[in-house]
């Protein structure tokens, strides 16, 4: 049994790749490890400049492969006196066996000759030589680069490879780099080059070139470091556990430093720190309970910093970013919000659909109908001051130079300029949510904006014809759909989908496709992402696909009633009644849907008239019940209606001959389905 | 380390690594990339060594010489070699032993900043080069230029020179770094970052440099139908630095914008493609006389 070492030592990977890089690096390597026969066990490392393989228990040389092959039939291969015959010798010939090697087995087709072939195993230093380096050479990245003469395509240059099986170096070259047993330090700390014994060895001694290639004993060291350095000034670091992974990727050697900035700057607004930080400097914030405290924790690739360098320098660059920062939060100052709006009509928010003035105009009618149709008509001015705001930000220096930051500084200017609380929280939410997760805006003023902004953009492009296909969605449209559903879903708010599109196509100018097609297309598009919404939240696809498939014009709604319908499948008497309406389904689609109004003179047999009778006084119930969207209840009386309709499916013939007692019959059951759909299509329901 | 010391140890160090010392160009331009030196000799199969300072514009960063740490006028070194060393990190590490850093006590870290410019169709692979934290170098491998995939690659470094000079003199304002002896920065340049901002920000006619477009548009046209690839590379230039102008005057809506640059971008590529095929007339002289040798550099 051998170990194996290989690493590939290139110029810096970045962070972002390396998990990925890492990934694929081992799983493609075990699968060849295992398709050759070598077994073995196989571990990762890596750092920022290192991807790094261990293996142990590796097999030295492959097991002999020894394998059947089938030949002709027995019949075939052998006359009647048992001699072999042509057909025989020429199978043993070609598997390079002799004729009296040859065997018969039976097979279910019958007796049949077979040669034993043994294939020799080779040993694993030329099979590994062999698989590997098309394994790296193929490695997939986001971004490829050349380098050089122009012809290797990599991650980044590949400047040494050790390939080492039990001590010695498996032969191979890779972009023009010879395998060996030659690696280098840390590239300033200890530069020199290293030879290598083994993997023990290899270890050892990276470890004492100032290279840790555990990446997860780096991630210890930093947050071990952060909470002591943080402790020290009586803080403790901001729990970030992505920038924490980040950082342990960025360097070979970690160390952690604490640097301080000016405490006049913790009077910005405290988003902008942070993103300052996190996003810019990829620093960690120290909190000392809620506030921030004047100290940050910055990532070097060293072992100490004893000049104080590396601090004066993490420090020297947040001061000025924060000093940027700080100029153009006075700066933007100088205008109010209300006061930028006119410089919206300088920024295009699509070609055809105008600018971010023009927009601002539709935004704020469209969400003041939506206030207006939600009962929030008391709010309208706050809507429309809101609106008339939600977009100022987009002139602004600050949210240039921190665009992910965009509402937010909205927000916090529109507060600056004192404006009430839910305008401002308004247009900080206008954003949200960004994901399946987050948070949905605060207020009722808030999720109307956001709303309206949605609509807006979404029946705009759909207008346009600019519809997301496949994984393209430029506009990010699936993620404003989205939005929409979910604050729907989670403010309550019964909208009707049909009509608020209406109401936001109408506010385009012209577009080329016309509104019967785009309104039904973006509903559809919209209670995709409900299903998404649902489903993610544990509902049963057929629940969910029970509701969407009936008339659905309002999100809330919708969720209303799978709510109660995944309730209600709980309920004994459920399952035999969603059973029942596949076969009413049948029998309608059979009866191709023609049928009378249901004429009660017609009905004669006991149990169509039980099943009449019953439906009839369920009827009117379901319509109180529908009506003040009691679906649990309503459900609850459907289900109650099973044992009659089975009856009614046992004595009574639907599909008679008497054409009038046939279409009135038909007409009993398309009534009861009709009423019934409303709620859910039982049809759809798996049993 | 006073800053016309550190342009001059910057050339010393790189004309020891083989590099030619070309001279700042005489056009306006947003960033030594544009310099002929780089964007036109990275095309084709020569190869070429070179190094430079680029005093680079750019409009809309100017803040009337109000802000310690951003300028609308920065001089970039800039140095570029084709095909890329094997060892070019290690040769570029170095170079900052040359200006006085001792990479040994400080945090050096390479970290991925891919370059992309849409108005001359070029990007590139690589990173900003971090010196405690600070960005003082973009490494850049050139990938595409005028839209023209390149093989060889050249490695491109561009040293911000106020970046460094303000960490070698430990300056809170780039306005207080020593341009040499007895004269500060910001002596010699803050009436012009003033007067520049003031000019870009408030003063520039906005008519006159929308007709200067068209019409540097048109000759670099012309020249390109010419067969003059150099004249018209300028006028792309001058057609970039105007577009520049009206953006800082806010005169370019977002829709504008996309299609300038684009309009920009075709000159690029034409310039690229007439380069390429003019350097191949001449037989691509450069591939004749090996570029000097280079110095042993790995320490």
């Amino acid at each position: 049994m051998a170990e194996l070492l290989i690493e590939i030592l290139a110029e810096e990977i970045p962070a972002g790749v390396l998990p990925s890089a890492r990934e694929e690096l081992l799983k493609k390597v075990r699968e060849a490890l295992e398709d050759a026969r070598l077994d073995g066990t196989l571990e990762v490392h890596s750092t920022s400049r290192r991807l790094i393989l261990v293996g142990d228990g590796i097999a030295e040389q492959q097991p002999d492969l020894t394998s059947e092959v089938v030949g002709p039939s027995a019949a075939a291969a052998y006359a009647a006196d048992g001699t072999t015959t042509r057909a025989a010798e020429g199978f043993a010939r070609s598997q390079g066996v002799s004729v009296d090697d040859l065997r018969v087995v039976t097979l279910p087709k019958g007796p049949y000759v077979v040669a034993m072939r043994t294939v020799p195993g080779r040993p694993a230093v030329e099979v590994i030589a062999e698989f590997l380096p098309p394994i790296v050479a193929k490695m997939t990245f986001p971004r490829m680069m050349r380098w050089g003469d122009g012809k290797p395509l990599w991650i980044r240059p590949v400047h040494a490879i050790v390939a080492l099986l039990d001590g010695l170096v498996i032969p191979f070259s890779l972009f023009g780099v010879e395998t060996s047993r030659m690696t280098y330090g840390h590239r300033t700390l200890a530069p020199a080059r290293i030879i290598v014994a083994g993997v023990e060895d290899y270890f050892t001694k990276l470890r004492a070139a100032f290279v840790e290639p555990d990446a997860g004993a780096r991630r210890r060291t930093l947050a071990g470091q952060a909470d002591r350095l943080a402790g020290e000034v009586g803080g403790e670091p901001a729990r970030d556990e992505v920038l924490l992974d980040t950082l342990s990727h960025l360097v070979e050697w970690p160390l952690l430093v604490r640097g301080s900035f000016d405490p006049s700057y913790l009077e910005l607004p405290e988003e902008i720190l942070v993103t300052s930080m996190r996003e810019h400097q990829k620093v960690l914030p120290v909190r000392a309970g809620e506030a921030l405290v004047p100290h940050f924790l910055a990532v070097a690739d060293q072992a100490g910093d004893p000049k104080g360098y590396v601090v004066r320098g993490n420090e020297w660059v947040l001061n000025a970013r924060f000093a940027d920062a700080r100029f153009f939060w006075e700066d933007d100052g100088k205008l109010r919000l209300e006061e930028r709006m006119p410089r919206l009509g300088t920024l295009n928010f699509q070609e055809k659909l105008g600018d971010y003035l023009r927009k601002t105009g539709r935004i704020q009618e469209l969400a003041e109908r939506l206030a207006g149709r939600l009962g929030f008509g008391e709010k309208v001015s706050l809507v429309v001051q809101a609106a008339r705001l939600t977009k100022t930000d987009l002139v602004t220096d600050m949210a240039r130079e921190f665009p992910d930051l965009q509402g937010v500084v909205g927000g916090l200017y529109a507060k600056r300029d004192g404006e009430p609380e839910e305008v401002w929280q308004a247009v900080y939410d206008q954003y949200m949510p960004a994901g399946a997760e987050d948070d949905i805006p605060r207020g009722d003023v808030g999720g109307l904006v956001a709303l309206a902004d949605r609509l807006d953009t979404l029946t705009g492009l759909f207008g346009l014809g600019l519809v997301p296909t496949g994984s393209k969605d430029p506009y990010a449209l699936r993620r404003a759909a989205l939005g929409v559903v979910r604050i729907l879903l989670e403010k309550k708010w019964h909208l009707d989908l049909p009509i608020a599109c209406s109401d936001a196509l109408g506010l385009h100018a012209a577009l080329p496709r016309p509104r019967e097609e785009v309104v039904p297309e973006v509903r559809d598009f919209l209670l995709e992402r409900l299903r998404f919404v649902l489903e993610r939240r544990g509902f049963r696809p057929d629940t969910v696909a029970a509701v969407l498939t009936t008339e659905c014009r309002d999100i809330a709604d919708a969720s209303d009633r799978v709510e109660a319908v995944e309730a209600a499948r709980a309920a004994e008497d459920f399952v035999p009644v969603s059973v029942a309406f596949k076969r009413v389904q049948n029998i309608l689609v059979q009866a191709g849907e023609i049928g009378s109004e249901l004429d009660p003179a017609l009905v004669t047999e006991d149990a169509e008239r039980a099943l009449a009778g019953d439906y009839f006084q369920a009827k009117g119930m379901l319509d109180e019940l529908i009506g003040e969207r009691n679906y649990r209840v309503a459900l609850s009386i459907m289900a109650s209606l099973g044992p009659a309709l089975d009856r009614f499916f046992t004595e009574v013939m639907v599909l008679t001959d008497d054409p009038a007692v046939r279409a009135n019959r038909v007409a009993l059951l398309r009534a009861m389905r009709d009423q019934f759909f409303r709620v859910a299509r039982f049809s759809e329901i798996q049993p | 380390m006073d800053l016309q010391t550190l342009i001059h140890k910057l050339s010393e160090y790189w004309a020891s690594k083989g590099c030619l010392i070309e001279q700042p160009y005489d056009v306006e331009m947003g960033a030594g990339t544009m310099h002929p030196a780089t964007f036109l000799r990275v095309l084709g199969p020569e190869p070429w060594s070179c190094g430079y300072v680029q005093p680079s514009r750019r409009p809309t960063d100017g803040r009337y010489g109000a802000n310690p740490f951003r300028l609308g006028k920065y001089f970039q070194y800039q140095v570029v070699i084709k095909p890329s060393p094997d060892d070019i990190q290690d040769i570029y590490v170095q170079s900052l032993a040359a200006i006085g850093i001792v990479p040994s006590e400080h945090d050096l870290r390479f970290e991925e900043d891919n370059w992309e410019s849409p108005t001359l169709g070029a990007w590139g692979v690589g990173w900003q080069i971090l010196l405690d934290g600070m960005e003082i170098t973009q490494f850049t491998y050139f990938q595409q230029a005028g839209g023209i995939d390149l093989a060889p690659v050249t490695a491109e470094i561009t040293y911000g020179l106020e970046r460094l000079a303000m960490f070698l003199g430990n300056k809170k304002s780039v306005f207080e770094i020593e341009w040499a002896p007895g004269i500060l920065y910001g002596e010699v340049r803050h009436q012009d970052e003033y007067e520049a901002s003031k000019y870009n920000f408030e003063e520039a006619d906005t008519s006159l440099h929308q007709m200067l477009f068209e019409r540097f548009e048109a000759e670099a046209g012309r020249c390109l139908d010419a067969g003059l690839v150099l004249p018209a590379f300028e006028f792309t230039l001058k057609c970039s630095h105007t577009f520049n102008v009206l953006d800082a005057r806010g005169a370019v809506s977002a829709t504008d914008r996309v299609g300038v640059i684009k309009r920009v971008r075709e000159l690029a590529c034409r310039c690229a493609e007439g380069y390429v095929v003019s350097r191949e007339k001449l037989g691509f002289p450069l591939l004749r006389t090996p570029a000097p040798a280079p110095e042993e550099s790995r320490g």
